[in-house]
């Protein structure tokens, strides 16, 4: 136990001695940064008009919503049933470009559906989210004029829309937050693979310069193992704070400072949205005035920082172990440094897969496949993110406990393999590793 | 000191090491010999318990070695490497704190090593800034740190100047003297006639000879004898009857010569030194040991020759 400290604390000091650790942690958060800066200034500068016919079944919204002089969404209500099919092949609706449907579930479950034409783009897509959104929290108030307004907050949930083509309804496109999820899920494999792929460049260089000889005269291959994926995981770890500290200050500064005006539900007495109609004139002037800034309400309001921050953590270190294992082990078993990279082509496979899992999962959460995705040890860290993005239904709240738990078991078995690939793999040099190999190290204790 | 018993170790189908037991004495420098492939690195990670043998045990002052006793042997393996972007300091802090030892006294011992090989000076260096013999010497004392009861040293003559291997030379045998026990395995045989007080030689995986330096000499001793005299070598050679062949000679001056000779059938070196006197002035008179290089040559040879035929 001590000497795998010793390794993982030469490990970690040698990684973060190194310029590139340094740069990486600051850099790569700036340039994070610079791409949300440059979203919340020009990512929603579309002028795109959209037609929006919303079938309000039991007369929810009493054929109101946020004020009705908006250049960009023109709102029409119809207070009956439309089919998705009627919507999309009927002539009277052609005119619309998208059906919104709302009924008296919206109110607890928070989710709505919009079945498009064309798909809209993320501006547009919180444009109406925020305009029901307003108008719901009217009707909430209304009902419940007892509740004081801090109560009504602490309660207030953010609105999910589920965006669907109406020509193919199936595909459901996700709600903005999905692709925040998405983002996560991306940095954690972004970073399983950079530190992955340190791990393996690590193994292969002690076995090539021979210094793992002396190592296991003190150490058994099992502890050197698992101290060298422990020091790149605390670097990791490391870097990942930097990051998040670094992104978060950085969010701060915009919120204070670049952009203090953001639609913040905090900053609005939501009493006054229920007034005359010169009110809502400027209500309205005040959104249109701040509208551009709609990733900065999907940064700041949508996203469950902590929520995400600590199930992040959780599936980085327990995807980082799988996967890192499995590096250790290309590393231990290969002849080369040469030889590992091809080894490693599979692996990027594999990390790309899980990529394509979670975009999958955005466009089709509710999908047999992305079931599978969630529980899949080799994509659940990026397919949970966004499925925890998108939220969890009433009741599914287990689901992710139970990813964890697969998760958790497969990264110890990952561990257990691997360590035996590495034992019998560590002292072989010079070699082309064959498939037979893997299999004969394997069978080996 | 060290027993090793039956040991046994396959890698699939190949046999590295075949029934082979040693026993090494405390505080004695014991050489490890063998041709290429033999087993002798496979016979060096068992005892550094890096791999385990199929059959056999390994008994470590008496008792069955284990992992604890890892920090008091001390290694330096054939194919060595040191971490390249690591400084000479920290390098030997982290390999002598894996040994065991607390930070203070591997601090300690760093000084007085480094002081003893000159390293000092190249402390805070890289070891990629070092020139080869430099990084040989930074790796010795990364083995001899933690003043380990055994020393196992593969090769450690290899990439050293003269100068260099008399000080690692004279550096074993101080650890002897002060209780040491060292495993020398080495291809290097004039080395092992020099400072091994015994030896093993290892062949196809097969223990094939082992004893004393002497007693390995003796055993493949051929009857050959050295004369060195003053007078005429045509005086020496007429002396010498049909008993007698002259191997090669060394003309040490003038009329000064050092002859080999051989016996021949039941002739002795009475025998010799009965028909010399009188004819030639007689300085000294001495029985020709092989050297261990013949011994190792003859040991191995003969059966690779067999194994042709």
């Amino acid at each position: 136990m001590k000497n795998s400290l010793l390794i993982s604390f030469r490990e970690f000091k040698e990684r973060i001695g190194a310029r590139s650790f340094i740069s990486l942690s600051i850099l790569g958060p700036l340039f994070v940064l610079g791409m949300i800066y440059l979203m919340f200034t020009y990512g929603g500068n579309s002028k795109q008009h959209w037609n929006v016919l919303i079938a309000d079944h039991g007369n929810l919204l009493e054929s109101k919503i946020m004020p009705g002089t908006s250049n960009a969404v023109t709102y029409s209500f119809y207070n009956g049933v439309i089919s998705e099919a009627d919507f999309a092949d009927g002539e009277k609706y052609q005119q619309f470009d998208a059906l919104l449907e709302v009924n008296e579930k919206v109110l607890t479950n928070k989710i709505g559906f919009v079945f498009y034409r064309e798909e809209p783009d993320l501006k547009m897509q919180t444009r109406v989210q925020y305009h029901l959104e307003r108008r719901l929290e009217e009707i909430l108030v209304e009902r419940f004029k007892t509740i004081s307004l801090n109560d009504y907050r602490k309660i207030k949930q953010p609105l999910t829309l589920r965006y669907a083509n109406v020509y193919d309804p199936n595909e459901q496109s996700s709600d903005l937050a999905g692709w925040a999820g998405l983002f996560f899920g991306v940095l954690i494999f972004a970073f399983i693979f950079l530190f992955g792929m340190t791990i393996l460049r690590s193994v292969a260089k002690e076995k090539s310069n021979r210094i793992v000889e002396v190592l296991l005269a003190s150490v058994s291959p099992r502890q050197l193992m698992l101290g060298k994926i422990a020091g790149i995981g605390f670097s990791a770890f490391l870097q990942f704070l930097f990051w998040i500290a670094i992104i978060g200050a950085g969010l701060y500064f915009m919120r204070e400072n670049i952009f203090p005006d953001m639609l913040d539900a905090s900053n609005m007495n939501v009493q006054q949205l229920v007034i005359d109609s010169a009110e809502q004139t400027y209500q309205e002037s005040h959104f249109a005035a701040r509208e551009y800034n709609q990733f900065i309400e999907l940064v700041f309001e949508r996203i469950q920082f902590v929520n995400m921050i600590v199930f992040f953590l959780i599936f980085f270190v327990l995807g980082y172990l799988f996967y890192g294992a499995l590096f250790a082990a290309i590393g231990a078993t290969t002849g080369s440094e040469s030889d590992g990279q091809q080894f490693v082509l599979p692996l990027i496979f594999l990390l790309c897969f899980a990529m394509y899992a979670g975009y999958y999962t955005l466009n089709y959460p509710e999908s047999s496949l992305s079931t599978v995705f969630h529980y899949l040890p080799f994509t659940s860290p990026v397919v949970v993110m966004v499925k925890l993005s998108q939220g969890y239904g009433p009741g599914e709240g287990y689901q992710i406990y139970f990813s964890l738990i697969v998760l958790l078991m497969s990264s110890i078995l990952m561990l257990v393999v691997a360590g035996r690939l590495y034992k019998n793999g560590i002292l072989q040099f010079g070699h082309r590793v064959r498939l037979k190999h893997i299999f004969k190290w394997l069978r080996k204790n | 000191m060290l027993e090793i018993k039956n040991i046994s170790k396959s890698f699939y189908r190949n046999i590295a090491l075949d029934d082979v037991s040693i026993s090494i004495k405390k505080g004695e420098i014991f050489g490890l010999l063998g041709p290429n492939g033999a087993g002798k690195t496979t016979l060096i990670r068992i005892i550094n318990r890096i791999v385990e043998p199929d059959k056999g045990s390994v008994r470590f002052e008496g008792n069955l070695m284990t992992s604890q006793n890892l920090s008091d042997i001390g290694y330096l393996p054939e194919e060595r490497g040191l971490y390249k972007s690591m400084t000479v300091h920290n390098q030997a802090l982290f390999l002598g704190r894996l040994r065991g030892f607390s930070k203070k006294d591997t601090l300690a011992k760093m000084d007085f090593w480094f002081d003893k090989f000159n390293v000092n000076n190249w402390r805070k260096k890289r070891i990629e800034e070092l020139s080869k013999g430099m990084a040989q010497k930074v790796q010795f004392v990364c083995a001899v740190l933690h003043e380990p009861k055994l020393l196992i040293l593969d090769e450690p003559f290899s990439g050293f100047d003269p100068i260099n291997v008399e000080l690692i030379k004279q550096e074993l045998i101080e650890m002897r003297a002060a209780g040491k026990t060292i495993i020398l395995s080495t291809h290097n045989m004039k080395s092992v006639e020099e400072i091994c007080d015994r030896a093993v030689l290892i062949h196809e995986s097969k223990k094939i000879a082992e004893g004393s330096i002497s007693d390995l000499q003796s055993a493949k001793k051929i009857g050959m004898y050295a004369v060195r005299f003053k007078g005429s070598m045509i005086a020496f050679v007429n002396a010498l009857w049909t008993g007698f062949e002259v191997i090669d000679k060394d003309i040490l001056g003038d009329d000064r010569f050092i002859v080999r000779v051989k016996m021949r059938g039941e002739n002795s070196f009475q025998d010799l030194l009965k028909v010399l006197i009188g004819q030639i002035e007689i300085e000294a008179a001495w029985e020709m040991m092989p050297s261990m290089q013949d011994v190792f040559i003859d040991l191995v040879q003969p059966k690779e020759e067999a194994d042709e035929k």
